[in-house]
């Protein structure tokens, strides 16, 4: 129980106002034991929220994002067919607890079918059946060339469960207990959670990525339009989602977990036309698998940004 | 030299006035006799015994430095038995937890009298009882141990403020599972928030903290709803004001008028085991008597085998390991 050193975010805020949220939305995932940073941001006019932006975190599931971006940018530009059935094999693919990786037997599925299981039900062996087409360097590459400088794929989606395998040998408890603990030495025993050897980005990266989806400013609008159709097909609720649910409201997001690892980036429309771009990525000090506490302090500060931010 | 070994030789030679009877009354060798004989001479610079006959006599020297001797040798034994009751009368220092039951304990202290012991007793901070054990302050302590290995047990529980139906002491005692306590959610909770769990100084120990925070971590609770209760009084009074749950065994709660309801989890109560420093004569085990006195003392049972077993249940399916969403 001892006490980690105090951490001071660096707080985002073009106001006061939009500063008091920012802190406040701070001090309350302080107080259920979560780090992070947090970004919002008015697609329209700009001004933002937040703290600690810029700060490089693992990716975990989140990276599925730009991933699909870049496939979706090779089958605009007529590379890949989007109706080319790849098979999934369970005895060689990814591991994961939802979608094809979850599938016991083969399963013959279209690319453009693949991108939808990755995104609507985070599916990891999806995610790196979409890897085989177009690999890791090329996505990264891609990425580069777009001038997403502040998001890094460096691995395979199943390279974070061998990592945490390999360190805790299918322990659930013990390699959160080594992701909690190097958490305060910042030495990572779990590669996957070292920003420096993970797939990595910060909050400020990834909103400015998908303000350019949402305002058609990167690869080609085929490709945007889809990738936001696709992130609106998302299951999970519990997390930026849970408190922006209205008919009135629409939520496409994309969510990351991975022991302590709680993220979330995405868009919220209104009915009003106004549209805020968010993400959510957290590290807790908790040893549980399962924190709806902190996935709800999560959602009230997407809602709370998005309030203060559509003004 | 060893002038009290050497003094023995030759006053058990001038009773025996002989080498050899005197080396059997002290159970030694004869040449080993008649050598501390000689360096005594030597030491005194003349001969204490008169070898040149058959039968050998005390030397005019030797009768002079005799009563002298013996005089030595009498006040050594005497040196030794007083060292000998004194340690026999010494208060032996028992280290036990803050909050036993003081009747209980003076039942330990008048069985100490009837077995000729004197004991006292030390109300010390779990860290402070081991380390007394070591360094020879305590003669024997109540240890905490993991409960499922301890040969003694006390439940723990949440104790909180007293409901309509404690007056009568007649209260329910469903178990608290740690889940419970999560804040409901779609229920306006208190401007405080959640009460906070306030852990007393006898459970501020690393593997019981460590096993509780693991625990309220796996139930959906925040580290900091865990928090040192501080001095006893002031934590009974937020308990008792309804603004926090102490962490306590039974007969604490119920001595300040609390509600009390025990852990489910078993593996989260105290573990006791009585342990005595080790001895001069190797074993460091405390008296049976005073074993059952102790455990009577701080409200523990003995623990039944096949204690229950810490740690998380359920299987490890692989996919936990993966990205999930």
């Amino acid at each position: 129980m001892s006490a980690p050193a105090v951490h001071h975010p660096v707080y985002t805020g073009d106001d006061g106002t939009l500063l008091d949220v920012a802190e406040a939305i701070a001090t309350e995932w302080a107080a259920l034991g979560v780090r992070g940073s947090f970004l919002a941001r008015n697609i329209d006019t700009g001004a933002r929220l937040g703290f600690d932006a810029d700060e490089p975190t693992p990716l975990a599931s989140v990276v599925k994002v730009p991933l699909a971006l870049v496939v979706l940018d090779r089958i605009a530009s007529g590379e890949l067919d989007p109706a080319h059935p790849v098979t999934v094999d369970p005895a060689g693919s990814s591991v994961g607890p939802t979608g094809l990786a979850a599938f016991r037997y083969p399963a013959t599925v279209a690319v453009g079918d693949l991108l939808l299981q990755m995104l609507s039900v985070s599916d990891n062996a999806a995610a790196d059946a979409l890897l085989d087409l177009v690999p890791v360097p090329e996505v990264d590459a891609r990425l580069r060339a777009w001038g997403c400088d502040g998001v890094r794929v460096r691995h395979r989606m199943n390279h974070l469960y061998e990592c945490a395998a390999g360190a805790a040998g299918n322990d659930f408890s013990l390699a959160l207990e080594l992701a909690v603990r190097d958490e305060r030495t910042g030495r990572h025993t779990i590669e996957t959670l070292d920003p420096a050897r993970a797939n990595a980005g910060s909050a400020a990266a990834l909103v400015r990525l998908l303000e350019r989806v949402w305002r058609d400013e990167i690869a080609v609008p085929a490709a945007t339009a889809e990738l936001r159709r696709l992130m609106g097909h998302q299951v999970f609720t519990q997390r930026l989602a849970s408190e922006l649910r209205a008919d009135t409201l629409r939520w496409s997001g994309k969510t990351g977990t991975f022991l302590h690892l709680r993220h979330e980036i995405g868009v919220v429309e209104a009915d009003s036309g106004h549209r805020v771009a968010m993400a959510a990525l957290t590290r807790a000090d908790r040893r549980a698998g399962l924190a709806p506490d902190i996935d709800l302090a999560i959602g009230v500060a997407g809602r709370e940004a998005f309030e203060v931010l559509r003004r | 030299m060893d002038l009290l070994a050497h003094l023995e030789a030759y006053a058990a030679t001038a009773d025996e006035a002989s080498f050899s009877r005197a080396a059997d009354r002290l159970g030694i060798a004869q040449p080993l006799l008649s050598r501390r004989i000689k360096t005594l001479e030597e030491h005194f610079g003349g001969l204490l015994f008169d070898r040149s006959r058959r039968q050998i006599a005390t030397t005019e020297l030797g009768v002079q430095l005799l009563p002298y001797a013996r005089d030595v040798l009498d006040r050594a034994q005497r040196l030794r038995q007083v060292a000998r009751s004194a340690r026999r009368s010494r208060a032996h220092a028992v280290g036990v937890p803050a909050d036993c039951a003081p009747a209980a304990l003076a039942r330990a202290l008048r069985a100490g009298t009837e077995h000729g012991v004197t004991l006292g007793m030390h109300e010390l901070p779990p860290a402070e009882r081991v380390s007394g054990l070591t360094d020879g302050s305590l003669a024997c302590a109540l240890v905490r141990a993991a409960p499922e290995q301890a040969s003694l047990r006390l439940p723990l529980g949440l104790a909180s403020a007293p409901g309509p139906g404690d007056a009568d002491g007649g209260s329910s005692r469903r178990a608290v599972h740690l889940e419970e306590l999560r804040p409901r959610r779609g229920r306006a909770a208190g401007p405080a928030g959640p009460p906070p769990l306030l852990l007393l100084t006898e459970d501020r120990v690393p593997c019981f903290e460590d096993r509780l925070a693991r625990a309220a971590a796996r139930a959906g609770l925040p580290g900091s709803r865990i928090r040192p209760a501080g001095p006893a009084a002031t934590a009974l009074a937020e308990t008792l004001a309804g603004r926090a749950l102490l962490v306590c065994p039974e007969p604490f709660a119920r001595q300040h008028g609390a509600h009390w309801a025990p852990l489910a989890d078993r593996s989260l109560h105290r573990g006791y085991d009585v342990r005595a420093a080790p001895g001069r004569n190797g074993t460091g085990d405390p008296p049976a008597w005073l074993a059952a006195q102790l455990a009577s003392a701080v409200g523990a049972v003995p623990a039944r085998g096949g204690g229950p077993e810490p740690g998380p249940g359920g299987e490890d399916l692989p996919a936990r390991l993966a990205a999930c969403g």
